[in-house]
């Protein structure tokens, strides 16, 4: 019996690995530049939350980045992105697309 | 003394009095994290607003005309900043102040002092170089702007007209303008600014020219290893103030009891955090080197808040 249950579990997760993967929102990474203090981050934080299908932004002041998580179906280009960080007085100094852990929620 | 009702033609405090106008208005002192006595290099995002207020308690007390002058100067600046973009923003500033002298004339004590709306500063800053790297920036930003004759300058009491050193505004436009250079890294800044400002006559009295060279190192003292995520920042700070102020003038003739030169040195701290930013310092006059009798200052104590949003 307890066979039969393992089975059973391991073939369904194996049939909602796609979805989950297809569930998981789109993230951005973005390297800003001369991001040094904590007062300047809040300017390209707020020029994100104005952007459409920006659900959750995390800066890491240490590493200069800016991770951008999407709606579901919403995306970033860098021209976008380089204009957000250029309006904060800052430099895009690198773009990338990374994939997030469904398990992921927004902060 | 000043151009007074009992004591005509003796104006040492106009000296104090611009020194006071001029800390009190705060119009080169905007609104940025980074120094506590003057201006940043760092930018206003676009579209966002800073809000600065700050409290300033100029005190000048030791005499050497012989009336035991003592002069109290309070004020309350609001600065507003808004960025036009990454590279250029525009600043309000607006002060409330207090101000009295007292001083001994024929053997009695006086009092006087007024207290209201100051003069309304205007000025914009346009950064012409900038160097971003990863964990810190260099920017060079020129800045020029007006101060409105907004206060009330012809403030009296019941011995007439109060001198121009406590009245509220100085019923002069005044143009300045400078340059402020920022190094920022994620461990320590410094900024750096020259500065000049051309008063102007008003109501027959004139206070002198004010050039200043500013410098200001500040280090992040808490936390000391970074971590992810934006934490608030303990800076400690140090500064410099080298303030060279022109004689004043009435009726077109210079005042010997006026102007100098003033080096401050400003021990302060600072906590910035991502909306909002706290801070304290105290401008200690190291070196005075005055004309005349003019008053010199006992210290300039600072406090206040900065917010954006």
């Amino acid at each position: 019996m307890n066979r039969i249950v393992r089975t059973t579990a391991f073939a369904l997760s194996l049939l909602l690995l796609p979805l989950v993967a297809f569930a998981a929102p789109t993230q951005y990474q973005l390297q800003v530049d001369g991001l040094a203090c904590p007062f300047c981050a809040y300017g390209i934080e707020k020029e994100l939350n104005r952007t459409d299908g920006v659900e959750n932004i995390r800066i890491d002041i240490n590493a200069g980045t800016v991770t951008v998580t999407m709606a579901e179906g919403g995306t970033m280009t860098e021209a976008q992105a380089s204009r957000i960080v250029e309006d904060a007085g800052f430099t895009l100094g690198g773009f990338e697309e990374v994939r997030a852990q469904a398990s992921n929620k927004p902060e | 003394m000043h151009a007074g009702p009992q004591n005509p033609g003796r104006r040492p405090l106009c000296r104090a009095g611009a020194a006071a106008l001029l800390a009190a208005a705060g119009w080169t002192g905007a609104a940025w994290s980074a120094p506590i006595t003057f201006n940043t290099a760092l930018p206003v995002a676009k579209g966002e607003f800073v809000f600065r207020e700050q409290f300033v308690l100029d005190q000048s007390g030791d005499d050497p005309g012989g009336a035991d002058r003592d002069r109290t100067a309070w004020a309350a600046v609001s600065v507003l900043g808004y960025g036009v973009n990454g590279d250029l923003a525009l600043f309000g500033v607006v002060p409330y102040v207090d101000r009295s002298l007292d001083m001994t004339v024929g053997g009695a004590r006086r009092s006087r002092g007024a207290a209201g709306l100051g003069d309304v500063a205007l000025f914009g800053r346009y950064t012409v170089f900038k160097d971003n790297f990863r964990g810190g920036n260099f920017r060079v930003a020129p800045f020029a702007g007006l101060e409105l004759p907004t206060g009330d300058d012809d403030e009296s009491d019941a011995f007439g007209r109060l001198p121009a050193s406590v009245q509220p505004g100085s019923g002069s436009w005044d143009p300045f303008g400078g340059v402020v250079l920022t190094y920022q890294t994620l461990d320590f800044q410094i900024d750096a600014q020259a500065s000049y400002r051309a008063n102007t006559e008003a109501n027959g009295f004139e206070f002198g020219d004010v050039a200043r060279l500013d410098a200001s190192f500040q280090y992040r003292l808490w936390p000391r290893d970074l971590g992810g995520g934006v934490p608030g920042f303990l800076y400690g700070i140090v500064e410099a103030n080298l303030v060279y102020r022109d004689e004043n003038r009435t009726g077109g003739r210079d005042d010997p009891d006026s102007g100098g030169t003033t080096l401050f040195l400003v021990p302060g701290l600072q906590y910035v955090t991502k909306r909002w930013i706290a801070e304290a310092a105290v401008q200690l006059p190291t070196v005075q080197d005055l004309n005349g009798t003019a008053l010199e200052k006992d210290y300039v104590a600072r406090a206040g808040f900065r917010v954006n949003f």
